[in-house]
């Protein structure tokens, strides 16, 4: 509970000679100063003097300010805010994980290396693909490596290929990625139910045709080196012709990656190297659990099928099966292989964000092939319901059964001048976080929520009425929604002149 | 399963409203082909008991050391204990990305101030919300170099910077056909004036050089900044131990156009290499180029002060292909760890740290020099980590301390064959005199060269 709307800067609190860190006494002769003179630290300018106490209340009274998972629902859709268990929490705390020298010899190190290889399997089983690498920091890390292997393929084959396909639809990382990887970036458009298009489409306002997937492949042929395709897509539909799209795109030796941002509707219901996926990334903090921590550090593994194994990134972890006497059990050990020549490289310095795996791997041990299946029919049901709750209320603008999340638009509300930006602020005011706004760019004004399977149906009941009672009170008080939030610590920002006049430190007066 | 929260009664009601049977009825967007028509082949679900244990299982498996004398881009520092009890605190740690900014302004003004301190140790301008670590950093920073730096395509590295931060480099430059990345050789543990001044031409657009480099040597930076600017490049640091920064001048003032690297050391243990803390600091002028999130100061209708993300016209969800960069998270709970460690340090604590590590680098430098197979390869200035050649046998070396629960410094052979038979040692603020002088005694009873 927030109780002061305000929280200074700690540099204007700053008072000299107060400490928040005492040292040990120093038990070896004082350091000679061997710097050259115009390499000392002359000072600091930002650096705050405050006592421990003083530190401990501002990071708790500023933390009051923001809105937790276990604050309730979290309908952010597309980024799968679900429960984190306390567990993850405590087992990536234990000092066996947290003291392992990154640069230590593999035999001091097997229970990483077991856990990296274990978590291994568990995602090459989920996404019935064999290869895996857990390097990436997050999902634009993944879906770098991914295009960086379809890249390494090409090249391998005598030519990188010139373009990547990506559907209006997909998430801005897609072109940003492909662009970073060196691809020129050519979008496929959808079609009104929000799957990819494979005829050509006339957009309704100016008339313009834009080609769709038959005529891309056959303009573009052996140009294309692979498509980015989000499944299910950003609306939160399956692309229910993929296996067509990936026969397609193979025909003309083009590779298929999956955006897999959306993978906690497949998990233990279908799998992506079952309908023709080369190359795809999963969100561990998404799909399997691990916090969002403002912002990060997110995993962003990559798997991929066979042909793709010799370009992954180095190390990778490999098991040894020790030779046992007869009618023993076999033992095995663990180790780094680096010497693999036509790997990409490394992508991250050391083995990626390690501590975010070993969560990853205990949500999967604590759920088991049944308990992943359960909780990706979980989501789909109350995504679902939250569905058939606010139909009607608000304006599904693409009518296509929904997976996990769902997408309402604006257009019942846009005619009292109300719109989704009034409706996420107006959320806030009675102890919500709102959904994903105006995204994807596909739907007018979209709302879109994803409640995920964490939510019981009273956390459920008590968002849907919410929902209908500013869906009323857009009818009969439109001013309300305009004013929101009212109730938050700060009313709306001016993020016009944070952009035009920037003010991005501190500095002293 | 006690993660899912519907009891059974209610899972019927959300059915019925649905207007379906089963969950399963609302697969049909999802052909009937192309679903999994077995159970994963996986083990069932374990109960947090038997979780717990399988996973303490894991982490013994690890070996667990008395002191590590390893550093090389992960290094060991004392944690408050503030930190772990703010950092599990829920609304810090299960929070999303701030994009509502009024029920995320503690996530905002956060990283503006974890902003405005690591421009601070840098000495420049502007950096953004932080970055995934030190090598990613080098790449966004690199890139950004080339961008700024219109019609120059290449990046001198020196040998100086991390081998792993080189090789992540390398990695991302790789589909770049039009950009290079080439090395500038090392002279005395430092890089070599003489081979940067023959490989500087009108096409660098960056010099990237570390501070300290990784085998912990103290770059002249200022001396350093004087070809690089004449031959109009920008000068980059690169910073693996931010700690650093406690005893040596800021990047920014000492002649550096850019600061990036690890800052890992803020509260972070090594944790088998992450989540870390990738940074870059840039100078105002080039502000509307940096990669990743940037939370400024702005506003609300009513005139109070807060803070949004912003300059968001840079990032791939409005720009896509044009993008600065396809990054869209950052570390923000490591940034996290970072603002509150240098909240609690201080100016004073941090540079009393800094000068304990300098201290304790020192004082083993001095006993492993006692030793009459250890001898020094160069003797530039250095920070908490140092290079000694061993005439004796590695491997008993290493098997020596592994049979006392020490874990030697790094074998550098791996990494640069001219360095072969020397190890990086690094010792910080937990070394006590003690572990020091018991790796002495252990070392003095390796057996002699054969």
């Amino acid at each position: 509970m927030f109780l002061r709307q305000r929280e200074s800067l700690a540099f204007d609190r700053s008072v000299p000679g107060k400490r928040g860190m005492d040292l040990p006494k120093l038990d070896v002769p004082a350091a000679r100063d061997t710097r050259p003179a115009h390499l000392k630290r002359t000072g600091f300018e930002a650096l705050p003097e405050l006592s421990e106490v003083e530190v401990i209340r501002h990071f708790t009274r500023l933390s009051k300010w923001n809105y937790g998972v276990d604050d309730g629902i979290y309908p952010l859709g597309s980024c799968t805010m679900k429960h984190n268990p306390r567990l993850n929490e405590k087992v990536a705390g234990l000092p066996g994980f947290t003291d392992s020298h990154p640069m230590a010899p593999d035999a001091l190190v097997q229970g990483n290396l077991e856990l990296l290889y274990t978590l291994q399997a568990w995602l090459k089983e989920i996404t019935g693909l064999p290869g895996v690498t857990l390097q990436p920091s997050a999902g634009a890390a993944g879906e770098l490596t991914g295009v960086m292997l379809i890249r390494a393929y090409h090249v391998a084959q005598g030519a990188k290929r010139r373009v990547i396909l990506i559907p209006d639809s997909g998430h801005g990382t897609n072109p940003a990625t492909a662009a970073m990887a060196g691809y020129e970036v050519v979008e496929l458009p959808s079609r009104p139910d929000g799957t990819i298009s494979f005829d050509d489409v006339t957009d309704p306002v100016n008339g313009k045709v834009r080609k769709g997937l038959k005529t891309l492949v056959s303009e573009l042929g052996t140009e294309i080196a692979g498509a980015m395709i989000t499944n299910p897509n950003t609306v939160g539909v399956f692309e229910y012709r993929f296996k067509e799209i990936s026969d397609l795109l193979h025909s003309v030796g083009a590779l298929v990656y999956m955006d897999g941002a959306n993978m906690n509707a497949l998990v233990g219901v279908a799998r992506p190297g079952d309908f023709g996926v080369d190359v795809m990334h999963l969100n561990l903090h998404k799909t399997f659990s691990t916090p969002h921590g403002g912002g990060g550090p997110g995993a962003g593994p990559v798997c991929c099928v066979e042909k793709l194994l010799p370009f992954l990134p180095v190390p990778v972890v490999v098991r040894d099966t020790v030779k046992v006497g007869e009618g023993e059990v076999p033992r095995h050990t663990y180790r780094m292989e680096w010497n693999r020549p036509q790997s990409i490289g490394k992508v991250h310095t050391f083995y990626g964000n390690f501590g975010i795996l070993v969560r990853a791997l205990t949500y999967c041990l604590s759920h088991g092939s049944d308990g992943l299946r359960e909780a990706t029919l979980r989501a789909i049901v109350n995504a679902n319901y939250v569905r058939a709750r606010l139909k009607g209320a608000y304006a599904l603008h693409i009518d296509s059964p929904s997976l996990h999340e769902v997408v309402f638009s604006d257009t019942l509300q846009a005619k009292h001048d109300v719109h989704t930006l009034d409706i996420a602020k107006r959320l806030i005011d009675h102890g919500y976080h709102p959904p994903t706004i105006y995204f994807p760019l596909i739907v007018p004004g979209a709302l879109m929520i994803e409640p995920t399977e964490s939510e019981d149906k009273g956390e459920l009941d008590a968002f849907c009425d919410t929902m209908l009672a500013i869906a009323k009170e857009v009818e009969t008080d439109p001013e309300a929604l305009h004013q929101a939030p009212t109730l938050a610590p700060l009313r709306r920002m001016d993020e016009t002149t944070a952009a035009r006049k920037p003010v991005l430190r501190w500095t002293k007066a | 399963m006690r993660y899912l929260p519907s009891s059974p009664a209610e899972d019927r009601a959300l059915l019925d409203t649905i207007g379906v049977t089963r969950a399963e009825d609302l697969l049909t967007g999802i052909p009937e082909s192309l679903r999994l028509k077995r159970g994963l082949d996986l083990p069932e679900q374990g109960s947090e008991q038997e979780v717990t244990w399988q996973m303490l299982d894991l982490a013994n498996k690890n070996t667990r050391f008395c002191a590590q004398f390893l550093g090389a881009g992960a290094y060991d520092h004392f944690v408050p204990s503030a930190i772990d009890a703010m950092v599990s605190r829920q609304e810090w740690f299960t929070a999303y990305t701030p994009y509502q900014p009024e029920i995320s302004q503690g996530t905002l003004q956060h990283i503006f101030e974890y902003q405005t301190l690591i421009c601070d140790l840098t000495g420049l301008d502007v950096t953004n919300a932080s970055l995934y670590d030190g090598g990613t950093a080098c790449v966004e920073t690199a890139l950004m170099a080339v961008r700024v730096q219109k019609k120059r395509h290449t990046v001198l590295v020196s040998r100086g910077l991390h081998p792993l931060y080189r090789e992540v480099l390398k990695t991302n430059f790789a589909p770049h056909d039009g950009l290079n990345l080439v090395e500038v050789d090392l002279k005395d543990g430092v890089t070599d004036l003489a081979d940067l001044q023959a490989k500087l031409n009108g096409d660098v657009a960056a010099v990237m050089v570390g501070y300290p480099n990784f085998l912990g040597a103290v770059e002249d930076l200022t001396a350093l900044a004087g070809p690089v600017h004449a031959a109009g490049a920008l000068l980059v640091s690169v910073t693996q131990e931010a700690l650093a920064f406690g005893w040596l001048e800021a990047p920014g003032k000492a002649g550096a156009d850019m600061a990036c690297g690890e800052a890992m050391s803020f509260g972070n243990k090594p944790t088998f290499g992450g989540p870390f803390l990738g940074f870059l600091a840039v100078k105002d002028a080039h502000k509307r180029e940096i990669p990743g999130r940037v939370v400024g100061q702005t506003k609300d209708l009513d005139g109070k002060t807060g803070y949004v993300l912003t300059l968001t016209a840079r990032e791939q969800h409005i720009r896509r292909d044009k993008a600065t960069s396809n990054i869209c998270s950052n570390q923000g709970l490591v940034a996290l760890r970072a603002n509150i460690y240098l909240q609690l340090a201080g100016p004073e604590g941090l540079k009393g740290l800094a000068e304990q590590n300098v201290a304790k680098a020192q004082y083993l430098r001095q006993r492993l020099l006692e030793l009459p197979d250890m001898e020094p390869v160069f003797d530039p200035p250095f920070f908490n980590e140092f290079v000694l050649r061993y005439k004796g046998d590695m491997a008993a070396l290493q098997e020596a301390c592994l049979a006392e629960s020490l874990l030697p410094g790094l074998d550098l052979g791996r990494f640069y064959p001219e360095y072969q038979g020397c190890l990086l040692w690094c010792a910080t603020e937990l070394h006590t005199r003690r572990m020091i002088e018991s790796l002495v005694e252990i070392l003095a009873r390796v057996p002699a060269t054969v």
